[in-house]
């Protein structure tokens, strides 16, 4: 009987031992003795098993951060700092499989189908540790930008695993190297920092500008 | 590093200098990000140029105005640049700007007292990537594998940070280091070599043989799997010398990265200070401090070439701690029997054979004129003199303070001399130096008298061609 774990297996082993994808789901299915209709109860197609791998990376990666003990005292900083961590350790795992599955995206801006459940429950993790950090005024709270610090903290990650994929230290060093760096900054940019205050001074400005002649110091 | 010898004897006042750190109110910035490539590395360092620059342009148009002005604002301001981006930069370069402060006569004194800050304060790790590391190296999260573990760091080891932990009862010292720092040890020599060259004034070339034996030390250093090979092999062969403790280690614990042992606890050197020690107590530490050094320098003919303060603690019932192995220097037979026999008089009253160990030595070099000849003999001669002044008898009053003076005064004369601006002396001297000047200072600084026969060098009489 087919399962999910099985068919993601199944499959990885297949595009890691051929260099691609199988040619239908009939041959796929028919190698692994089932029939198509049992396929199609789990899967719609081979991009959706690979995009349930990535979001099945995320949510164990979630799991198992959370389950640690200092979780509950780490900041928003942290706690996306462990997420990278946990998650780069875990695919370590299915290196393989994630250079396979990543080279073969077209280059672009968008996001590839099979991120797109990653991206949806890596965004949602993002939010919520940066809301709690807003909350906790640990980031700082800018009109409309606020919104989208969840993106740059996307960008970030597909930028680190990029940098991973091409990572050749022993250990990916550099890698945890990229993470510390790239997710620290990051997070610089979100806390309260000078251009807040270069903002502050320009809204100074606009309502104060037309200072001179309010009061009367026309010449 | 100029001439290998002149740069350790300023050194006296190093001590002193180290323990006021923690008094110091301005802590470096909090950091958070590593500059990891050459690149970046590089654009640091070149925007500390471009600040220098500034500062002496600052310096020369108030100078206008104050032609009284001296350059110790301008040393000061150049210092507090120069150091804020090492320590930036972390790693091996802050471990070039620990080496720097040890050697401070070479550095006008303000560079120096910046330097020494990085001996205590690093920023600290994020404790996700503590947690990544244990987790790389073991499988485990420390909470996984220790009882309890403290994910604030309790002080920065220059090239990683220190924590507390706990294990059945028995209270750690875990020992993490950064990621990447073996890496870039090498690029940020290279980096640091401009700022020597102008510092030092001496030409790359002859730069060049000091700072590979340097980087070979700090390399060395980030490979935490020889230091712990090291740490058990010297701690057992020094374990029967009276009032030592070393810490266990636990090898089990340990990794390429990482490094378990005992909490010593303990004082150090100035808290020990501080509490206003008995002189017989201070002998005793340093008699202990005397017979660690000489036992090694002697028996092993390797020696823990860090006498930096940090890596002592005093326990609470008066024993001396030895905490890092990190950086162990190696004498080969044909640096060690001349260099060492010259302590004995016997043989400083032969000249004939004293010019045979100087050359060597390469403190002569091949093609010098008999009048150099002559010259570097009678210089070089005065100052091993100096140097082997503990030896001649069996005690010595390291609370002396007329001995430093005059070690203090012929390290300022000979520093002034074109003649010394050359690199003289095998690379050895730059480790073996650090360790024995170290040792005096920290000696000095405890006014200990000390038992010096306890462990004697080992002396060739003549120098024949075999020993060559």
């Amino acid at each position: 009987m087919a399962t999910i774990e099985g068919i993601r297996k199944a499959y990885m082993d297949f595009v890691l031992t051929e260099g691609e994808q199988p040619k239908s789901v009939y041959i796929f299915a028919k190698k692994n003795k089932m029939t198509e209709a049992e396929f199609y109860q789990f899967f719609g197609s081979f991009d959706a098993i690979e995009e349930s791998i990535w979001s099945g990376l995320a949510l164990n990666t979630l799991i198992e951060i959370r389950a640690q003990e200092v979780w509950q005292e780490y900041s928003s900083r942290e706690k996306a700092l462990s997420f990278f961590y946990a998650f780069f350790e875990l695919l370590k795992s299915s290196r393989s499989f994630a250079v396979y599955s990543i080279k073969k995206q077209p280059k672009g801006f968008t996001t590839p189908k099979v991120f797109e459940k990653l991206q949806e429950i890596f965004e949602g993790f993002a939010e919520e540790i940066i809301n709690e950090g807003i909350e906790t005024s640990e980031l700082s709270d800018r009109k409309f930008f606020s919104k989208r610090y969840k993106d740059a903290l996307w960008i970030q990650f597909v930028f680190v695993l990029n940098f991973w994929i091409n990572d050749s230290t022993a250990g990916f060093e550099k890698t945890d190297e990229a993470i510390e760096k790239g997710v620290n900054v990051t997070f610089d940019l979100f806390q309260r920092s000078p251009i807040d205050n270069l903002f502050e001074y320009g809204k100074f400005l606009a309502k104060n500008g037309g200072m001179k002649e309010k009061m009367g110091f026309g010449f | 590093m100029v001439n290998s010898y002149q740069w350790v004897f300023k050194n006296h006042e190093l001590s002193a200098m180290n323990y006021e750190l923690k008094d110091m109110s301005d802590t470096p910035k909090e950091q958070n990000s590593i500059p990891t490539s050459k690149v970046q590395r590089s654009g640091k360092f070149v925007k500390t140029g471009f600040k220098i620059g500034g500062n002496y342009i600052k310096h020369y148009s108030k100078k206008l105005f104050n032609p009284e002005l001296d350059k110790s604002e301008l040393n000061e301001d150049n210092a507090a640049d120069i150091y804020e981006s090492l320590s930036e930069l972390k790693g091996s370069a802050l471990k070039v700007a620990q080496m720097l402060s040890m050697d401070k006569n070479l550095l006008p004194q303000a560079y120096v007292d910046k330097f020494s800050q990085s001996q205590y304060n690093a920023p600290p790790l994020s404790g996700p990537l503590i947690i990544q590391s244990f987790k790389k190296y073991f499988g485990k999260t420390p909470e996984q594998i220790y009882d309890k573990f403290n994910l604030k760091s309790t002080n920065a080891a220059s090239i990683g940070q220190v924590h507390s932990a706990e294990l059945n009862g028995k209270k750690l010292a875990v020992k993490i280091q950064y990621p990447g720092v073996g890496d870039s040890i090498s690029s940020d020599l290279k980096l640091v070599k401009p700022f020597a060259f102008r510092l030092l004034g001496m030409s790359e070339k002859e730069l060049d043989v000091y700072m590979r034996e340097v980087e070979e030390r700090l390399l060395e250093e980030t490979d935490y799997e020889l230091e712990i090979r090291r740490s058990i092999e010297f701690s057992n062969a020094c374990a029967n010398l009276d009032n030592i403790v070393f810490p266990t280690y636990y090898p089990e614990l340990s990794s390429k990265r990482i490094i378990t042992m005992d909490w010593l606890e303990g004082q150090h050197l100035k808290e020990f200070l501080a509490t206003n020690p008995s002189q017989e107590l201070r002998n005793t530490i340093g008699q202990a401090l005397w017979d660690f050094y000489n036992f090694q320098q002697h028996e092993l003919r390797a020696v823990h070439a860090d006498p930096h303060p940090g890596n002592f603690m005093i326990t609470p019932d008066g024993k001396l701690g030895v905490i890092d192995f990190g950086c162990i220097k190696e004498m080969p037979e044909d640096f060690y029997a001349p260099f060492f026999s010259l302590t004995s008089t016997n043989l400083l009253d032969n000249k004939e054979e004293t010019i045979r160990a100087f050359r060597l030595l390469e403190m002569i070099h091949p093609n010098d004129t008999p009048a150099q000849v002559e010259f570097y003999y009678g210089m070089y001669k005065q100052m091993i003199k100096l140097f082997a002044m503990p030896y001649i008898d069996n005690t010595f009053d390291f609370g002396e303070t007329k001995f430093f003076d005059e070690l203090y005064g012929f390290g300022e004369k000979i520093s002034k001399m074109p003649e010394f601006k050359q690199a003289r002396g095998v690379k050895h001297f730059i480790y073996v130096n650090r360790t024995n000047f170290g040792l005096y200072n920290i000696l000095h600084e405890l006014q200990a008298k000390v038992k010096t026969d306890t462990y004697k060098p080992h002396v060739t009489m003549q120098f024949t061609v075999d020993t060559l």
